[in-house]
């Protein structure tokens, strides 16, 4: 009879325009609450400012405490890159364009790309953790009860920690990555050193520096305010918590990703 | 004065308040008893103005919270403490941090200052010593009296216990007793307390209300709630196996 049912909730499709509805709605409540909360943490920031010791000590968190993780990456992708790049311009003989392609990958896209994927990772799960829990443990009900606005507390020492912090990672990133490139470069492929910096600062221009920096911005609001909203949504202890920091990665990688198209696509026409 | 008017609260199709109508007089300690999960925190909730009603208002004093601007509505929260079930300290703040949080938020005082206010309400709650704490390192009955430090730390004029003595041995429940009793003495503050502890209500109460299918369903005094012929509150006081409550929530349970 269980089986029977089973089978029938498969094929019924009344079920499965009931489940696409829900998750519609689902996305579209995510969606609107995320826009509220960025609009409020704008909001409050502009009119209330924000605390210095509360930011920086959010800033060591997000920004200090992420750079082995940052120079790893990009270390490894830039050599990574160089060692892909030249394999196929060996077919051209123009081996000595792996400084430029190395540079402008990095600076356009992989710099802020991989950096706020890694900063994703890490700190948006903890973002979500952190909050998720506190909302768990009702402290975030008695902030409320301590007529302190949760969103002034909370979310804006992280959202401003967030944008910065990406931005100066991913200039970290940038530098790292074309460093691994330039390892791969003058120690395996043969490439003299200064040709290999002054390729890759020639190719490079003002504008694909500024674009790569201006994603970073972005992407920087995008996790903290997607972890904050996950683990200000998070419910019925331990599991709601992992729950919350589970969406919260996996939102924030979304939107970075689909973000990042949107940028290129503008930075594209502009 | 507190008046409660109507409140209903729905989370999704779960009809928690369902018409709750309560006024609680100034000075007094009411004591709100009823079964876990029946909507007593939901309702402490809504007079902090942490929750707001889907339909019904609160009213303090004349003012309702839910009409007030969120500014007004902050400054007049001042005015309550609330004590959370779990205590709700915040974990990456020092005891001192977290007992002088609404001076250090609110008020342009110096840190000496809140400093030495915060020892004395921790000195009033009968902790000592343990301002540069973390509240890890507390034990169940120490956090809770942490969190009774805070919340009575800006001096309210009404203080809101959500279960004070869930999860303390009896002799800690009674620590936390006599300090709701000291509280009302010292103090003279307006008290609500939710608890399914029989025992600290008897002890605390000047008038016992029973919310029930989220609606009150007897209000009195301590003997008036002992001698009701409510055969629900009786089965609740007595902490019966059997009897109304039982058998409905069994008839209402899914096979």
């Amino acid at each position: 009879m269980s089986h029977f049912k089973d089978l029938k909730r498969y094929v019924s499709v009344r079920e499965w325009f009931e489940k696409f509805g829900v998750l519609c709605l689902r996305f579209f409540k995510n969606a609107g609450g995320i826009s509220i909360l960025f609009c409020d943490t704008c909001f409050l920031l502009w009119i209330k400012g924000f605390r210095w010791n509360t930011t920086l000590d959010q800033m060591n968190k997000i920004g200090v405490m992420s750079l082995p993780l940052v120079f790893l990456t990009s270390l490894f992708t830039g050599m990574v890159l160089a060692l892909q790049g030249a394999y196929q311009l060996r077919l051209f003989a123009a081996q000595q364009f792996t400084a430029d392609l190395v540079a402008l990958s990095t600076v356009r896209e992989l710099g802020p790309v991989l950096t706020a994927m890694v900063v994703a990772g890490r700190v948006g799960a903890s973002i979500a953790a952190e909050l998720g829990t506190m909302k768990v443990t009702e402290q975030i009900d008695a902030l409320k009860a301590l007529a302190a606005n949760p969103v002034q507390y909370l979310v804006i020492p992280r959202f401003v920690a967030g944008f910065t912090m990406l931005f100066v990672l991913t200039v970290y990133a940038d530098w790292i990555g074309m460093f691994g490139g330039y390892l791969i470069s003058v120690f395996k492929l043969g490439m003299s050193s200064s040709q290999y910096i002054k390729r890759s600062f020639h190719a490079m221009l003002v504008k694909d520096v500024i674009t790569g920096l201006i994603k970073a911005f972005f992407f920087g609001g995008i996790i903290s305010v997607v972890g904050c909203y996950f683990g200000f949504q998070a419910r019925g202890g331990a599991e709601g918590v992992g729950r919350a920091t589970t969406l919260a990665v996996v939102v924030s990688l979304i939107m970075v990703i689909a973000f990042d198209a949107l940028f290129t696509a503008i930075f594209y026409f502009v | 004065m507190i008046q409660i008017q109507g409140v209903h609260k729905w989370f999704g199709t779960n009809h928690v308040l369902r018409g709750v109508d309560l006024t609680i007089k100034d000075g007094e300690t009411l004591v709100i008893i009823g079964r876990s999960g029946c909507g007593k925190s939901v309702l402490l909730k809504h007079i902090m103005a942490i929750l707001e009603p889907d339909e019904g208002d609160i009213k303090i004093d004349g003012h309702s919270m839910f009409s007030m601007l969120p500014t007004e509505q902050d400054q007049f929260r001042l005015q309550l403490g609330m004590l959370f079930q779990g205590a709700a300290l915040f974990d990456s703040l020092t005891v001192c941090e977290n007992v002088g949080f609404s001076l250090f938020e609110h008020t342009n005082l110096s840190e000496d200052i809140i400093v030495q206010k915060v020892r004395e309400k921790l000195s009033l709650v009968g902790l000592q010593g343990i301002e540069e704490h973390k509240p890890a390192s507390l034990s169940g009955g120490m956090k809770k009296r942490v969190g009774l430090a805070r919340a009575i730390c800006n001096e309210p004029k009404i203080i809101l216990y959500d279960e004070p003595t869930t999860g303390l041995d009896p002799i800690n429940a009674d620590v936390i007793n006599d300090l709701i009793l000291r509280m009302q003495a010292q103090l003279q503050v307006t008290s609500i307390v939710v608890t399914h502890d029989m025992i600290s209500a008897y002890k605390v109460a000047d008038r016992i209300a029973m919310l029930y299918e989220g609606r009150i369903i007897g209000v009195g005094t301590s003997d008036e709630i002992k001698n009701s012929e409510d055969p629900i509150i009786q089965q609740f006081i007595t902490g019966s196996a059997k009897g109304p409550i039982t058998d409905r929530h069994q008839e209402t349970e899914p096979l």
